[in-house]
Formats: C-alpha cells, sequence, structure tokens
C-alpha cells in the first residue's frame, strides 16, 4: 500500500509543481521555504502574540522552564518521528516510558535497602530501567515483522501490556522513597548568576543564603545539554547514517527498499527498539526530574501528542517523510501554545482543542502542497 | 497443496485449520469461561451474566461503533472521548430540564435527543475531513479526541457533572423484568415488597436498550445496500468508487454513526453512573478496537461482522469480570487484553494461511 502511495505521489508530483509554478509566490525559493517551514513560522508568530498577551511569557526563565518541561515529549517525539518515517505507528511508548520510570524506581528502592552507595543506586536503577525497556520494543519488533501484524495492532498491545505492568508493579501509586540526589540532578543548572556579583558552575555558592534565591538566576539546566546531545545524534544518523537513509527508503517504498538489498525485516526491529529506548529514557529522565516513578495515566496521552508534534513538523503518517528538526519544532508549538495560553489567562482546556484544529491544518496543508516537502 | 481427506482419523493441520476457522475465537471464550467458573468464586451464576452484559453495555456500542468504521478501513480514535462528552451533555441538559420544572421523565427524553444530536457533530466533522479533505482518519479523529476532550473539560468546570433526577437512576439500573417470591412478577417498576424479601431482578434496561439498537445494525451491515457499500469501500476504494457508490457521502455516514453510538454509550454512561466525567471512555479505547480485532476484522478494512465483534467484547468482559471476582487487580487486565489483541490477530493470520 505504501509503495502504491508513494508511486502515485511521485507521479504526480510534477504536474502539481507545474501548477504551484502558476501561482508564483510559493514556487519562488522565500515562498517556498516559508511553507515548508510553516510550523517553525508559526512557532515564531505565536511567541511574538504571547509575548504581546501574556505578562511574563517573554521572559529566559519561562522559556527554559517550558523547554526543560518537554523533555520527555522532545524524546518520545524524536522515536516516534523514525517509526512513522517507516510508514508504521507507534502507540505503545507513553506506557513505555511510564514503564520504564516505574521499573527504574523500583529497582532504586531495592538498591537503596541493600545500603550500596547513592551513585551506585541511581547508576544500577538507570542501566537496568534502560536494558528493560528495549524488551517492548524488540517485542513490537518481532511481531510486527515476523508475525506481520500491523503495526497500530501490535503496539495497541504493547500499550496495554506495558500500562497493566507498570500499574501493577507500583500498584497504582508513584513509587516514592528514593535518593534526594535524583532531582537535584534532574533539575539542576550548568550556570548560578548573581548579576554583577558572582557566576559559578553547577551549584550555588555555598555561603549564598537560601533566602535570597529568588535573586539568583539559574541558567541552562542540565537536561539542555542531555536533549541536544541526543536528538542531535538522533538528527545526525537520520540525515547522514546508513540508518538513516535506509529508514527513508524503507518508508518511501517497501519494495524498492528489499529490491535494493536492505534487510527490511532486521531494520525494522531496530528501529522499533529505537522507538522503545528512547521511551525508556524519556521515562527513566523523568524520574530524574520529578523524584518519584510515575505510571503513565490513561489522560495523559503522550503518544498521540507525539504522534502529532511529529505531523506538525511536516512528517506523513504514510511514511518516507519527516525530520528531527521538524518534530523538536512540533513539540514545541504544542508546549509554547500551551504555556502562552495560560499565562495569558485563557482556560487550559482550550489547549486540547487548539492541538486538534492544529494538527489538521498540517495534514490539510500536506495535502495541498505534496511537493513542498 | 495437501488437503486432508475429511473426517476418519487423519488429524493434519490443514484439518486442524478449516474446522477451527472462525470458530477459534468462541472455544477461546469457552475456555476462558470455564476456567473463571472453576476459580473465581461465584462467577458461574446467572447474576454474573446479567452484569456481564450490563458492564459491559457502553464498550459493545463502541466496538459496533468501531467495527463499521474499521471495515471501511479507517479507525476512529475519538469515540473514548467522544463517550465522555456525550455523558457531560446529558447529565447537563437532564438535571438542567428537571430543574427548570420539566416532568422527569420529559427531561430524559429531551436530554437523550439533544444528546444523540450534538453527537452527530464531532462524527460529521470527522467524516468531513477524511472523505471530503482526505485527512487520514488517524489524524483527524485524534484531533476530534482532544477538541472532544477540551469542550468536555470547559462544560464541566469540575470533576463530574451531577445532578440527574432520580427517574434518570431508576432508568439506568433499571431491569425489564422483576419476580418476587410468591408469584408477584413486575415489568419495570421493582414491586414493593417488605425489607429483605428477595426479588430476582432480570434484564438491565441498558442491555435492552443496546440489544435493539445492535441487532438493527447488524441487520444493516449484513443485509442492506448501506451495509454493503461499507464492505465494498473497505474492499477496494477505487472499485467501489467505478461501481457507483456515493464513496464520500457513505463514508461521511460511517463517521457519523460511529459518533453517534459513542454518544449513546455516553447517555448509558450517565444514566448507569448518574454522573459524566470527560474522562470517562478514555481507557475504552484498547477494549473497543481490541473488540473488532479479536472478532477477526481486518486492519486494512473490508471485513469484519457484528456477530463475531460480540464474541471479541465478551471475550473482553469475561476477562475482566473473571479477574474482578477472583480479586486480582484489574490491571492484569491491560496486561491480557493486549496479548490477546496480538494473539488474535497473529492465530485469525495464520488459521487464513496467510502467515507465512
Amino acid at each position: 500500500m505504501n509503495a502504491a502511495q508513494a508511486g502515485a505521489r511521485a507521479a504526480r508530483a510534477p504536474d502539481r509543481s507545474l501548477e504551484s509554478g502558476g501561482k508564483g509566490f510559493f514556487a519562488s525559493g522565500l515562498g517556498r521555504s516559508l511553507a515548508k517551514n510553516w510550523a517553525a513560522c508559526f512557532l515564531l508568530v505565536m511567541v511574538v502574540v504571547f509575548s504581546l498577551t501574556g505578562k511574563n511569557f517573554l521572559s529566559i526563565v519561562n522559556f527554559q522552564n517550558v523547554i526543560h518541561l518537554q523533555t520527555l515529549p522532545l524524546l518520545l517525539a524524536a522515536a516516534e518521528t523514525f517509526v512513522i518515517i517507516t510508514g508504521g505507528i507507534d502507540l505503545s511508548i507513553g506506557f513505555v516510558a511510564g514503564l520504564a520510570s516505574v521499573v527504574a524506581a523500583k529497582l532504586m528502592q531495592v538498591f537503596v535497602a541493600t545500603g550500596i552507595p547513592v551513585g551506585w543506586v541511581i547508576l544500577l536503577g538507570t542501566a537496568g530501567s534502560l536494558a528493560l525497556s528495549l524488551l517492548p520494543g524488540l517485542l513490537n519488533g518481532v511481531v510486527i515483522t515476523r508475525f506481520k501484524v500491523p503495526p497500530f495492532i501490535a503496539t495497541l498491545g504493547m500499550w496495554g501490556i506495558a500500562n497493566g505492568v507498570a500499574l501493577k508493579l507500583c500498584q497504582g501509586f508513584p513509587v516514592a522513597g528514593l535518593p534526594d540526589a535524583l532531582p537535584r540532578i534532574g533539575n539542576g543548572y550548568l550556570l548560578y548568576v548573581l548579576p554583577g556579583r558572582f557566576v559559578s558552575f553547577f551549584d550555588k555558592p555555598a555561603s549564598f543564603p537560601d533566602a535570597r534565591i529568588r535573586e539568583l538566576w539559574r541558567l541552562v539546566p542540565y537536561s539542555f545539554p542531555f536533549v541536544l546531545a541526543v536528538l542531535g545524534t538522533l538528527a545526525f544518523v537520520l540525515r547522514y547514517g546508513r540508518f538513516g537513509r535506509h529508514t527513508y527508503a524503507i518508508g518511501g517504498s517497501m519494495d524498492a527498499a528489499i529490491r535494493a538489498g536492505i534487510d527490511v525485516d532486521r531494520h525494522l526491529v531496530g528501529i522499533y527498539v529505537l522507538s522503545a529506548a528512547l521511551a525508556g529514557l524519556a521515562g527513566v529522565f523523568n524520574v530524574f526530574q520529578t523524584g518519584i516513578g510515575n505510571y503513565t495515566t490513561f489522560s495523559s496521552m503522550y503518544e498521540l501528542f507525539a504522534i502529532a508534534a511529529v505531523v506538525i513538523g511536516g512528517a506523513s503518517l504514510s511514511g518516507g517523510k519527516g525530520r528531527i528538526f521538524g518534530s523538536v519544532v512540533g513539540v514545541l508549538v504544542l508546549a509554547f501554545m500551551e504555556n502562552g495560553l495560560a499565562i495569558s489567562g485563557v482556560e487550559p482546556f482550550y489547549r486540547y482543542i487548539a492541538v486538534g484544529v492544529l494538527l489538521v491544518i498540517a495534514v490539510v496543508i500536506d495535502k495541498l502542497f505534496p511537493d513542498l516537502f | 497443496m495437501h488437503h486432508a481427506p475429511a473426517g476418519g482419523f487423519a488429524l493434519s493441520w490443514e484439518g486442524i485449520r478449516t474446522w477451527l476457522g472462525g470458530r477459534w475465537i468462541l472455544a477461546f471464550l469457552l475456555l476462558e469461561t470455564v476456567y473463571f467458573c472453576a476459580t473465581a468464586q461465584g462467577f458461574a451464576s446467572p447474576n454474573s451474566a446479567q452484569m456481564l452484559l450490563f458492564y459491559g453495555v457502553e464498550v459493545f456500542l463502541l466496538a459496533i461503533a468501531e467495527l463499521f468504521v474499521i471495515i471501511t478501513g479507517g479507525i476512529d480514535l475519538s469515540v473514548g472521548y467522544v463517550l465522555g462528552f456525550a455523558s457531560i451533555i446529558a447529565t447537563k441538559v437532564i438535571s438542567g430540564l428537571a430543574d427548570a420544572g420539566t416532568p422527569p421523565l420529559a427531561a430524559v427524553v429531551l436530554g437523550a435527543a439533544v444528546t444523540l444530536l450534538l453527537g452527530l457533530i464531532p462524527g460529521l466533522v470527522n467524516g468531513w475531513l477524511v472523505a471530503y479533505l482526505g485527512v487520514p482518519p488517524f489524524i483527524a479523529t485524534f484531533s476530534m479526541l482532544g477538541i472532544c476532550h477540551g469542550v468536555s473539560e470547559l462544560l464541566i468546570g469540575g470533576i463530574y457533572a451531577m445532578g440527574l433526577p432520580r427517574l434518570a437512576a431508576d432508568i439506568g439500573s433499571g431491569r425489564l423484568l422483576y419476580l418476587a417470591p410468591g408469584g408477584v412478577y413486575s415489568f419495570f417498576v421493582r414491586p414493593e415488597v417488605e425489607r429483605g424479601t428477595a426479588v430476582v431482578e432480570l434484564v438491565p434496561l441498558m442491555v435492552v436498550l443496546a440489544a435493539v439498537v445492535i441487532g438493527i445494525l447488524a441487520f444493516v451491515l449484513a443485509r442492506m445496500r448501506f451495509g454493503r457499500h461499507v464492505y465494498a469501500i473497505g474492499g477496494n476504494r477505487d472499485a467501489a468508487l467505478r461501481a457507483g457508490i456515493p464513496v464520500r457521502r457513505r463514508l461521511l455516514q460511517v463517521y457519523a454513526l460511529s459518533s453517534v453510538l459513542a454518544s449513546l454509550a455516553g447517555l448509558v454512561y450517565a444514566l448507569k453512573y448518574v454522573s459524566g466525567k470527560a474522562d470517562a471512555g478514555a481507557s475504552s479505547l484498547l477494549d473497543s478496537i481490541a473488540a473488532v480485532m479479536i472478532g477477526g476484522a481486518s486492519m486494512f478494512g473490508g471485513s469484519g461482522t457484528v456477530g463475531r465483534t460480540l464474541v471479541g467484547c465478551l471475550v473482553i468482559g469475561v476477562l475482566d469480570l473473571g479477574l474482578r471476582m477472583s480479586g486480582t487487580p484489574t490491571f492484569d487486565k491491560y496486561i491480557l487484553v493486549g496479548a490477546i489483541l496480538v494473539c488474535a490477530v497473529v492465530v485469525e493470520r495464520y488459521i487464513e494461511g496467510n502467515g507465512k
């Protein structure tokens, strides 16, 4: 089916471009890149508008907080980007993240009880949980490639399984009693600056009184370099690496990829394992951020928002298209929209409505200008 | 290909496969039921069968909604939140009318009508997006999920919508027939008996409602032109177009039907639990899609029947009730439904001989 669609798109492309050639503006360089990056443009316009309507929206502290809190969605969107480019879908990532979070917390609880040093507790808990989070991905991949179950069904099954296992492990309550160091690492900053007085790295100066903490500028949360490194690597692999080329090839045309000698099954298993691993990373990071193990609730719908972000970022559910940068823009569009609306005093529930409308706009733009991307 | 001789002792894989055909899921349901009858205390009673149906009404309705959409090759992610939206509308409208002095029965009937009418809107928008704008069903209905969620939360202004008149609760948990000792029986209304006498309550009204609606839809899908068109669109859309089927209009109707059924489920929820909640159906997404797939439909469209979908619902319902009655936490249910969903699709492929 994918091959047929891709073929149809290719066949349509020439006359479409002639058509838009007649339209002028969108065929020219500037108009074309504007339309292609409409989500980024929208993000900019939105930031300007909210800066005018919302007090305190335009501030480094607010922007830092928004992006810091989007670490989990950013990682999930990156995971979903790979899967969607192959023409698949992974509905399980939200609950795999919750599972990883609970497993990490439980492991750390156990290690704390054995009395080993805190550093080891955190390291072992993190490593154990990350290793375990490969399993759902492996199962997804095997079920999809060996048993030819549609990705939607296979990962919906894993959606239930991961959720059930996570809930069973934590009995429906967040897992507490973890080392205090966790939230300090997860919410730490690289720079602590008191304007005109001092600059300090990694921690505030010991002599600085807690009462005056509000005067201190805390800049660059640890999550920034972390996310930047992960997403940068993924973007590089997707764009320049062989793994990335094969990913696009499979999404563009499965048949062509097979004929080109790509081991499609193995690659797809790799994709779903990668997706689950990133979800696991997101879940473990969540433990660092909150200091407890959180299972994922039904209404959080992480996976659906991740898919929304990827689609807003220019990917197509029929595969073959998508960029990490686009997905990041998609996540930020959703995040700044929520934050800006909240700061401007709009009821938070409009967020859900706005996401829905935006998503449809994204797809309609994609339909109207199929040759743009 | 080797074909096993019919009868005799020649048991071959082919033979078993042919015999099992579409029956394996029934066999599974039977096994499951026997297992819980043996292990869960009180499961083997007529009352638990009633409870199974009573608590399952929403999932039955959502699964049938999803079935129509899946047969066309689409998916409707919004049904769960349309259910929540409808449960809030029903609660608000009925309690509002009752407070304004409308007689309770009129309030319930009017409220039900308004709920179903408003419940059409999400479906019409979904259908318009999918059929006329070419938006993938996944995206269109996910958008609608968000919109319904947002609108519900705005309407509700809290956690629950409440304040339904007593009659609503009476209808929601009412039974068709009540039997009291000494040959006393009454329809619809619980007979006045001394406190402490055991009254046998038979056939919940909501189950009757769902049975009638689903019965009509089963007929429509299997016997009427609309049903034939739905299968044709899912089987091969181009061929359906060439055969002169108004594909776009049919798709619009299918999504509208799906959303009306979800609203009906929301109405049932409001009457049963005497409240409305935005995320009332949030966890039903897995159940409804799983029921359709366990019933042997294909994600790619063109296949699936109402009967087999109901069997799929029962598989999930028996599991849920059985686990509850054996005292296991309900978390196990998600794991098992997820596993059964994937296994069902795998088994289906092997039995049909598509799996390699």
